[in-house]
């Protein structure tokens, strides 16, 4: 006695299993990037508030706050959401300041045997212009995001950075997850 | 203050080092420092912000908070402050802290490592 089982759509579901990892990929990349998109609203915000004082020089020991003039380089510079990277399985990016340039500081600080001075000239070679006057130099933007983050030794921590990133860790996930939830749908295996 | 919290000061601030004629502390401030120690290392701990918290019944039942210690020092390897402060983090918030950097500051020759830590409260 034989017996026979007889499936339709195999072929269909092949279709759809094989179109499976790009489309994945990309509603993955799609969820990430509103995920990305809170904690970069975040650092925004927290850059805004930082605290800044006025002044020439930094006075002995006193722990000074960052100049208005820092403050205005990093709102000014980049600090989005980085490039998406993709590898095989995975989607990532990054929030932060890592490509954002340099920043012209054109206060007149100490001129004797002040290393600070080295920032004259920018790592990638470019030359602050003349019209910034003699005192002007050029920094990093990493450099002073890392300095007010973290302190230095005569700068006042203000972990604005590392504030931003804990408190949207959550609302980050939470939005990755709707932004995959809302796309389940367009799987095609529904 | 979480109890925690004021748990890993006084841990921090007992740090020693070596025996009874050469004993060494650790200067360690809370929060900061007025005027910079004249020593070869100095450290500070301060509780940053809240991180995170478990809420119930409309309250939080369990709340985060973020602190940071820094630990400055003319020498690269910490004067051998560095495994014991690591030591009282452990005892202190078990997994809960990192090495969130350790940078060198050209101006003054300094070597600064930070920890960020997290204790409930």
């Amino acid at each position: 006695m034989a017996w026979g089982i007889h499936v339709t759509g195999m072929e269909q579901l092949y279709d759809a299993f094989d179109k499976l990892p790009d489309k994945a990929r990309k509603i993955a990349a799609e969820a990430l990037f509103e995920g990305a998109g809170v904690v970069a609203d975040a650092v925004s915000k927290a850059v805004n508030g930082i605290a800044t004082e006025k002044f020439k020089y930094a006075k002995g020991d006193r722990k000074r706050l960052p100049s208005p003039e820092e403050k205005a380089i990093l709102l000014n510079s980049r600090h989005g959401v980085a490039k998406f990277r993709k590898g095989g399985v995975y989607v990532q990016t990054s929030v932060g300041f890592d490509n954002s340039g340099y920043g012209v500081i054109t206060w007149n600080h100490a001129k004797s045997s002040n290393s600070r001075t080295k920032y004259k000239q920018g790592a990638n070679g470019r030359m602050v212009h003349a019209s910034q006057g003699t005192g002007a130099s050029m920094k990093p933007v990493p450099l002073i995001a890392n300095a007010i983050n973290s302190g230095t030794s005569f700068m006042k921590k203000q972990p604005f950075l590392r504030k931003a990133f804990s408190q949207s860790k959550g609302p980050a996930t939470a939005a990755i997850e709707d932004g995959l939830m809302s796309r389940l749908d367009q799987l095609g295996l529904g | 203050m979480p109890t925690e919290y004021t748990q890993l000061v006084a841990a921090l601030k007992a740090l020693t080092q070596g025996d009874a004629p050469n004993k060494v502390t650790l200067p360690m401030a809370e929060d900061e420092w007025t005027t910079r120690p004249e020593t070869v290392s100095y450290g500070i701990v301060q509780l940053d912000f809240e991180a995170d918290a478990l809420h119930g019944d409309n309250i939080k039942v369990v709340t985060a908070y973020e602190g940071s210690v820094d630990l400055y020092s003319l020498q690269r390897d910490g004067a051998g402050w560095v495994p014991l402060i690591v030591k009282a983090l452990t005892d202190h918030c078990e997994g809960a802290w990192s090495l969130n950097a350790h940078m060198y500051e050209r101006e003054t020759g300094l070597f600064h490592w930070e920890w960020a830590f997290q204790v409930e409260g």
